[in-house]
């Protein structure tokens, strides 16, 4: 086993900006690999939101401007000495910059290329902007969410960016194994809209034979009841919890000791789902003025799938997390020492001594110029000095 | 590998397609197997153990979500089958994982999105909380064990190792927030039909789903140089000028203005129309909320392909999407899920 994580003879280009892209890239600078973030000198990564610092850690930096005919040619350099190139731009822009596959290819004929288009690289929307917002919205996650069935609500969390990037890991390192043994790369075309595709397949092959997709209805189930949040005591506390079999049930009824709940009837789902309302209510009206923590640990007791309704701050300190190690911090020059989530793909990730902070734009500029590409000194400052890379 | 008598549990879990609940007929179960093959096999018994233990002998990668207890009863613990197949891969996916404090919690995908502080973003602020529907934590969870699996193989190719992996729902969660789950100290809270903030200082106005003549509509954004191009496309460009797109954030009073000048600005026309000429003529971010069957007659996914139609002895024709991706412009083709016990004789 090598020390320095799984991937750590896997040289990466990376191009992605914002979200989708970096996350995949990120989890693969977790598991070892040399991931090279390529930035534009001119646009910074440092900010107080800290957005990208976080999705920017176990990354060199080089800020290097793709679109000089010496910067894309000093990309083309670095092409032919790594493995892969990941991108999450509009088609046109890799095209105008003639950085497609193909002249990738005529640099290192067996580059592995994931490409990130918000719809495709060809096909009727191929240039039209995209979000994770707005492509979960096309894959028809939004139409599923909601209180009332004529009012959908988008998931505020632009769904199709995490999904995305998780898919981005499995697809470049299978296509990095079998490029291994054969010798050939490819060209992954990964849309972000695509990604939510698979999360949402079943209600797809439903759909297809003329099943009728459930309304718009909160958090209720159509296979399990009670299903759903419910207030807790203090301000926008909540408990979710579901009741997944009749015996789950029978537990249930045991803490919430209301007496309409001990009737026989409601031992069958059929009988519940059609007092749903009335059941939901006596289980708010018990949830309302107990503690949230305390809600959960008497249910889970018995055995009732239920859990808090956490927010951000709280995971961040979520004792079972803490336990199990899950979290890292590090330190950033701007905001000292941090904390961040981990990496919850199990491996040979590289050891959490060695993980380092996103580095600023252009930081790595003069080691890996001089590193991989053989630039003396006064090479270097001929090109920050023309702008050709710079720092933030 | 399935256990008797009904196989994969969710083959007796909804949807189902039309006429009737039956064990070849969820489409949950339909859609999750394409690909695989399916022998039917009662491990529980020692006779059916060892013929799992045999199976696994041959593998490259065992893929199992065995709670504690279910471990205990069968005497599996992370060594047992590595122990006699040292190249194999083993990955255990379950909620919360093997060891610590909610290890043996009962888990279901909302009780998952509650504590993954996924449900504390979606919704309207002081109504309950959203979970997204359908089994999106075991998904990810389950792309997740992808990932691992793949990057065990490079491994295993280098070295030879195999290795025993876990990936748990609650870890894969808490990985897929945008901001720090710090936040500058701030809760990201629920934000109705606008973009939950990435920041203490609020969301930028014009990020939202509105309701245009055949349905709803979402504006993406969150920059200056979108929200100026916003503005163009509603006309007010006063709305922008002279003023830093930071200082907007979080203006409760503009965001709803804004809203009422993107309806107004959709009035008379089509979600498709309002796609094009948002996203062509003024290069932004938007898109139809499409509900499921427009995304599978959607002139895009069908262009790339996103879509493929496979037959089933018994559920008869149906539409499945498409592996993420295609390689060299070309798609992987799918191949149907198994029957029930279909290929026991093959490897039993």
């Amino acid at each position: 086993m090598t020390t320095n994580g799984a991937l750590s003879k896997f040289r990466i280009l990376d191009l992605t900006r914002v979200w989708a892209g970096p996350l995949g890239t990120r989890a693969l600078g977790d598991l070892g690999a040399d991931v090279i973030k390529i930035s534009d000198p001119r646009i910074p990564l440092d900010s107080s939101a800290r957005v990208n610092n976080k999705l920017n850690r176990n990354k060199r930096n080089i800020g290097l401007r793709l679109d000089t005919e010496e910067g894309r040619n000093i990309f083309l350099d670095l092409v032919s000495l790594s493995d892969a190139v990941i991108e999450n731009f509009r088609p046109r822009v890799m095209r105008n910059l003639d950085l497609t596959y193909e002249t990738l290819q005529s640099v290192n004929p067996t580059i592995l290329m994931c490409s990130m288009p918000g719809f495709g690289i060809k096909g009727p929307y191929s240039e039209y902007p995209a979000f994770g917002s707005t492509a979960e919205a096309v894959a028809g996650i939004v139409s599923m969410i909601g209180y009332d069935s004529d009012r959908p609500l988008q998931t505020g969390l632009s769904y199709a960016d995490p999904i995305s990037g998780l898919n981005v890991v499995w697809s470049v390192v299978s296509y990095a194994r079998r490029r291994a043994r054969k010798g050939i790369g490819c060209h992954i075309e990964m849309p972000l809209s695509e990604s939510p595709l698979g999360v949402v397949g079943e209600y797809v092959t439903a759909s297809s034979q003329g099943v009728s997709m459930p309304q718009i209805n909160g958090n209720k189930s159509q296979y399990f009841c009670p299903h759903g949040a419910y207030q807790a005591f203090g301000k926008d506390k909540w408990i979710a919890l579901s009741v997944t079999s009749d015996d789950e049930w029978v537990s249930l009824k045991s803490v919430i000791l209301e007496k309409e709940l001990q009737n026989a009837e409601y031992d069958d789902f059929t009988m519940r789902k059609s007092s749903e309302k009335r059941i939901d209510a006596i289980i708010a009206d018990w949830t309302q003025s107990r503690n949230p923590d305390d809600i959960v640990e008497l249910l889970q007791k018995v055995g009732v799938p239920a859990g808090k309704v956490t927010n951000n701050l709280e995971l961040l300190t979520n004792q079972h997390l803490q336990k199990r190690d899950y979290f890292v911090e590090l330190e950033e020059e701007k905001w000292g020492l941090q904390k961040y989530d981990g990496q919850s793909i199990d491996g040979n990730q590289k050891p959490k001594n060695m993980w380092h902070s996103m580095r600023k734009v252009g930081e790595d500029n003069y080691l890996i110029l001089r590193e991989l590409l053989g630039f003396t000194h006064s090479q270097y400052e001929l090109l920050s000095s023309n702008g050709i890379v710079g720092t933030e | 590998m399935e256990s008797p008598p009904f196989g994969d549990p969710s083959r007796l879990t909804g949807p189902f397609l039309p006429n009737g609940d039956h064990p070849e007929k969820s489409a949950l179960f339909l859609h999750n197997n394409t690909g695989k093959k399916s022998v039917l096999l009662d491990w529980s018994t020692n006779q059916g153990f060892k013929s799992l233990k045999r199976l696994i002998a041959d593998a490259d990668v065992l893929i199992e979500d065995w709670d504690l207890s279910t471990r205990r009863t069968k005497g599996v613990d992370a060594n047992t089958f590595v122990s006699f197949n040292s190249q194999l891969i083993e990955v255990s996916i379950t909620p919360f994982g093997l060891s610590g404090p909610y290890s043996k919690w009962k888990s279901s995908p909302i009780v998952q999105m509650a504590m993954g502080a996924i449900m504390n973003i979606i919704g309207i602020p002081d109504r309950e909380p959203l979970m997204i529907p359908g089994y999106q934590p075991d998904y990810l969870a389950g792309t997740n064990a992808c990932n691992s699996v793949a990057i065990a193989l490079w491994e295993r190719d280098h070295s030879g190792q195999g290795n025993f992996l876990e990936i748990t729902m609650l870890e894969t969660l808490a990985n897929l927030h945008q901001a720090p789950l710090d936040m500058e100290g701030g809760i990201r809270h629920r934000n109705g039909h606008r973009q939950s903030a990435l920041s203490t200082r609020g969301f930028a106005p014009g990020v939202c789903t509105l309701e245009a003549n055949d349905g709803y509509v979402t504006f993406g954004g969150g920059s200056q140089g979108i929200w100026e191009q916003l503005c163009l496309m509603m006309g007010r460009t006063d709305l922008y000028e002279g003023k830093d797109f930071t200082d907007l954030t979080g203006d409760k009073e503009l965001s709803d203005k804004v809203d009422w000048l993107l309806v107004k600005w959709m009035e008379g026309k089509s979600r498709a129309d309002i796609h094009r000429e948002a996203s062509s003529d003024w290069q932004l971010p938007v898109a139809p909320v499409l509900t499921i069957s427009e995304t599978i007659e959607d002139i895009q996914f069908i262009y790339q392909g996103s879509f493929q139609e496979l037959d089933h002895p018994v559920a008869g024709r149906s539409v499945y999407p498409s592996p993420p991706s295609s390689i060299n412009e070309k798609r992987l083709p799918l191949s149907r899920a198994p029957l029930l016990g279909e290929h026991n004789s093959e490897y039993l």
